[in-house]
């Protein structure tokens, strides 16, 4: 585990050594000095977008979901392919698409029902991965992550940022606050590590707070700072007196702090800020809002890392709006084919507005955030009915800074779910020799999408 | 980069742990029921109790409100915070196993920082807060305020470093005053790690080298988040400092005294929740068309009315606790007295009124009431088998395992002339694939047929169909959810259970392997108080199994 140097200064851990130091604050003022505006950023931006409930079901899922028209695939391959019918509201950002892929990665028979799609499904096309087999009870769908899920594995990379990472390693966003259960995966997609998630947020005005709610104080926000040094103090000293696992824990809380800590260094010094949203819980109007804001975030270069969960794996969203009675978790169990499809056009209707405020903002250098994002558009498996991990759906947007080719349809039938994950990471210029575990290791990318 | 790996060691523990229990508690079951565990699982008798190694919790949002709000009063602001996560039911074991996220580590320093504002922004309040005026920073005042208030912070007395840490702190900060120094200072106390996680380190224990007894001030924070959801008072720290909680005596009276305390109701009321699971209902849809009684207000009742029952039993009235399952006394308001079609003067949509159900009525016990009825059941139909698998999961702690990996879970939708839902799951009987798990969970749960979506009593389905509420347990035939509330009343397996997700919540992880004999042991003792749940409380409280704590072990 990296370890984060804790404190740039050493003044208070001196004072609490017990020889008191008492400074003024004009002279903490020059020690932390005056942080400019963000620096202007032209490195690619990555992004996730997921939805829940998968695709309506088709032959290729199997035979049970038999007797339904693929309303996914398109039916040509190659550059400039034909958009499908759910496909057609993202065909004005020209998205590349990889149909037929599926998770290669193996899992074990005990405990039993770590194949549910639902499960195995999220873990591959988010971590590359399995589910984690210890601790995982399918009665109760307590399940975690072995790894971080692949927004995070990307903030996290030491090649992604380099040495000056922006205010936010990341973003973690969403939209529907409906949830299959009240805890964990189910209302969350962004894992650090095992037990180790990062919820979303779902309310436009607390992501307004966060990214554009400046406090006037700022010398107050710098003592809120060097507050921060003494807490740390008491945190390694409780690091000492626990156990491994508890450790790690800890540790993690420290490097928070750190990051929370050098976030109220540089507060004070946003971008212009735009309009506080007003509440609204519809979900497309919701996706402009917080697309909106995600928008002027990346604008001002306030991080180049974010994902967006529309809804949850396995949402219970009910989509009352289109007619839809039951929960959308129910209504793909109970096999009622017109609903989901209605679902699921609808979620593809909420990506296209999401893409559309990337793409409405131009930068300096004359394209938009979507030229210069990749967004990896995916949901938990290939359909609900079934709970298949057949044909799952990705959908890879923008075009990452040239690296990636836009409009291309893949087609690949059975191919592996992390051949996509191969081509992302090298898209957003990590070098990335291989990809996946447990079955699912590939060093291939895809040719006709990676430039 | 970050690359967790699973907790080498003790996570090991924890989860073989688990399925340790399940072997023990599932003894007598059919072979739908799973025992989740490794391979190598073990599952000869343990001779005598092994401790497990102690968790870390991290303080539930509900225990960190609780517990400022006792330090700061009721109107201290109350930010948001991360969401705790609840595996295995409860807030306790995932506040033992999560690592909190960045944001929710900024949402503490926000949550502080708002706090200790209020507190101190106004003259007359702070001085109230503080107890004396400081005249420069750092003074006797201040380090007087730091030691007593970080006493009840962190739940024990600061050590002299702390106190000069912290008493640092207030003086380098103190701009522009020395108050402000010394509302940052507060404001570090409760960000400080040693606030936000419970830490239990315990003492050698010179009889037996392999345990570690707690210390009065761990066992005073275990008692206190157990009883009263939050922190220790200044007589609970009190009692530890003289050393009244080294003994189960001490420990005993001072379990009586925070249960004689209002906090331990919504303490009690909270673990409730968790066992039974009531969360769930927050979801909860239903169209106001299709289900007319099912009012904007009666999800709230339908918790409310578990949450009194509970409180009922177990403060009140101090029956069988079992007894949840199988009386007929409720308290309803106005939605839920139309829900279930009864009398009940004085009700209001805000007032609550015991009443008794009728004795020839299809109701008795919280399995006919609105919360169990309504969040086992899906938008437009009931679900005999989230019913079913309630009863097996919840009322019994039996597990019942994932479907087979390749078997269609799924019912045929409805077509042409209606069926009921029993005749939609027939297949769940016929196809063998089904039937090994579906005839564990499907036949308890088609009792309940008679009460619908919303848990309103019907007697003819949509179309005018006969409904067929008979099902069986364990092969006994039953013709209705009043006969199985006469069956829970003696069931022994309830009890057990009850044990069982007690002790879970109250040591924040699932039970281990060694820890079995000290859950029989709970549980005869409970039947022995007649199922008193106060009488097992103090028992549990001043069980070696609480008391002490396994060694660390190392990775």
């Amino acid at each position: 585990m990296k370890t984060t140097p804790l404190s740039r200064r050493t003044f208070l851990r001196g004072a609490v050594g017990g020889t008191a130091v008492a400074l003024a604050l004009p002279t903490l003022e020059a020690m932390l000095g005056a942080r400019g505006a963000e620096a202007a950023s032209t490195g690619p931006i990555f992004g996730i977008f997921f939805w829940g409930g998968g695709l309506p079901w088709h032959d290729g899922h199997g035979a049970p979901q038999a007797g339904h028209p693929d309303l996914w695939t398109p039916s040509t391959t190659g550059k400039d392919y034909a958009p499908s019918e759910l496909l057609a509201p993202l065909a004005p950002f020209q998205p590349s698409v990889v149909t037929g892929l599926t998770p290669h990665t193996a899992v074990p028979d005990t405990p039993p029902g770590q194949s549910d799609g639902h499960m195995r499904g999220f873990m591959v096309s988010m971590t590359g991965d399995r589910v984690r087999p210890e601790g995982f009870d399918h009665p109760s769908h307590t399940l975690t992550a072995l790894r971080p899920t692949l927004d995070q594995y990307v903030a996290k990379h030491p090649a992604f940022y380099g040495p000056e990472s922006p205010r936010f390693r990341s973003l973690i966003l969403g939209a529907s606050t409906a949830r299959f259960h009240d805890y964990g995966h189910w209302n969350a997609i962004s894992y650090n590590g095992p037990d180790d998630l990062n919820p979303p947020i779902l309310d436009p005005g607390q992501l307004y707070d966060l990214l554009f709610g400046v406090a006037a104080d700022t010398a107050g926000l710098k003592r809120r700072a060097l507050l921060l040094d003494a807490v740390m103090e008491d945190a390694k000293s409780l690091s000492s007196r626990v156990g491994a696992a508890d450790k790690q824990r800890i540790e993690a809380h420290l490097e928070h702090l750190n990051a929370v800590k050098n976030r109220l260094d540089f507060s004070g010094e946003a971008c212009a800020p735009p309009g506080k949203p007003a509440p609204n819980e519809d979900l497309l109007a919701k996706t402009e809002i917080m697309g909106s804001l995600l928008a002027s975030a990346l604008a001002c270069n306030m991080t180049r890392v974010f994902s967006f969960m529309l809804s949850s794996p396995a949402t219970t969203h009910v989509f009352s709006n289109l007619g839809v009675p039951n929960d959308f978790h129910a209504t793909v169990h109970e096999g009622t084919w017109e609903h989901a499809r209605a679902g699921i056009m609808y979620q593809m209707q909420a990506f296209a507005a999401f893409l559309g405020r990337l793409q409405a903002v131009v930068e300096p250098t004359g394209g938009t955030l979507l030229d210069r994002a990749l967004v990896f558009g995916l949901s938990e498996y290939g359909e609900g009915y079934q709970h298949s991990v057949a044909e799952m759906p990705c959908v890879l947007a923008g075009g990452a800074n040239g690296k990636i080719r836009r409009n291309v349809h893949v087609r690949d039938p059975g191919g592996n779910y992390s051949k996509a994950h191969v081509t992302m990471l090298r898209g957003v210029g990590l070098e990335t020799p291989s990809f996946g575990w447990n079955g699912g290791e590939t060093s291939e990318a895809f040719g006709d999408i990676l430039v | 980069m970050v690359q967790r790996r699973p907790h080498p060691g003790r996570s090991r523990a924890r989860w073989l742990g688990f399925s340790a229990a399940i072997a023990v508690f599932g003894a007598s079951l059919t072979a739908c029921v799973g025992v989740i565990g490794d391979a190598d699982e073990d599952t000869t008798e343990q001779e005598s109790l092994v401790l497990a190694a102690p968790a870390l919790p991290r303080l539930t949002a509900a225990q960190y409100r609780n517990t400022l709000v006792e330090l700061f009063g009721a109107s201290m602001p109350k930010a948001p915070l991360e969401d705790d996560t609840k595996p295995f039911l409860f807030y306790n074991i995932g506040a033992s196993s999560t690592t909190l996220s960045e944001f929710g580590v900024q949402q503490y320093e926000e949550s502080a920082d708002a706090i200790t504002r209020h507190a101190f922004a106004d003259p007359a309040r702070r001085a109230a807060f503080v107890g004396c005026e400081p005249a420069a920073p750092g003074d006797s005042c201040v380090e007087g305020f730091l030691r007593r208030f970080g006493r009840r912070v962190f739940r024990r007395p600061l050590t002299n470093e702390e106190v000069s840490r912290w008493v640092s702190v207030s003086q380098t900060l103190a701009d522009p005053s020395a108050w402000e120094g010394l509302r940052l200072a507060v404001s570090g106390l409760v960000q400080s790690p040693h606030f936000l996680y419970r830490v239990e380190v315990g003492a050698p224990d010179d009889a037996s080298p392999e345990r570690r007894k707690l210390t009065g001030y761990e066992m005073a924070t275990r008692l206190s988040f157990l009883l009263w959801n939050q922190g220790p008072d200044d007589a609970l720290l009190d009692a530890a400092e003289k050393g009244e909680l080294d003994k189960p005596e001490g420990i005993a009276a001072a379990a009586e005294r925070l249960l004689d305390d209002p906090r331990a109701r919504s303490a009690m009321q909270a673990f409730f929740r968790q066992y039974l699971d009531l969360g769930r209902l927050d979801g909860i849809q239903r169209d106001p068309a299709a289900y007319p009684y099912f009012t904007p207000t009666i999800k709230d009742a339908m918790r409310r009315e578990v949450e009194m029952l509970v409180e009922d039993v177990v403060f009140e009235s101090r029956g069988d606790a079992r007894s949840i399952f199988s009386t007929r006394k409720t308290f309803v308001n106005a939605d839920l007295a139309a829900l279930y079609g009864i009398e009940a003067p004085g009700a209001t949509v805000d007032t609550f009124v015991p009443v008794e159900l009728p004795a020839d009525g299809p109701r008795a016990g919280i399995l006919t009431l609105g919360a169990f009825l309504t969040m086992n059941a899906h938008e437009t139909r009931t679900s005999p088998t989230a019913r079913g698998k309630y009863v097996r999961e919840r009322v019994f702690c039996l597990e019942v395992p994932a479907p087979p990996p390749g078997v269609d879970t799924t019912l045929d939708p409805p077509m042409g002339e209606p069926k009921t839902v029993r005749e939609q799951m027939e297949a769940h009987r016929t196809n063998p694939a089904c039937a090994a798990c579906h005839t564990f969970m499907d036949p308890p749960g088609f009792l309940f047929e008679h009460f619908d979506s919303s848990g309103y009593y019907r007697t003819v389905f949509e179309g005018n169909l006969p409904i067929d509420s008979s099902g069986d347990l364990d092969g006994k035939p039953l013709a209705n959810a009043r006969e199985l509330a006469t069956v829970l009343e003696t069931e022994p397996r309830v009890g057990r259970c009850m044990v069982q997700q007690l002790y879970r919540h109250a040591q924040g992880r699932i039970e281990t392997k060694g820890e079995r004999l000290a859950l029989e042991d709970l549980a005869s003792r409970f039947a022995g108080a007649s199922f008193d749940f106060r009488t097992l409380l103090i028992e549990l409280v001043t069980h070696d199994a609480f008391r002490y704590i396994g060694e660390e072990e190392s990775p």
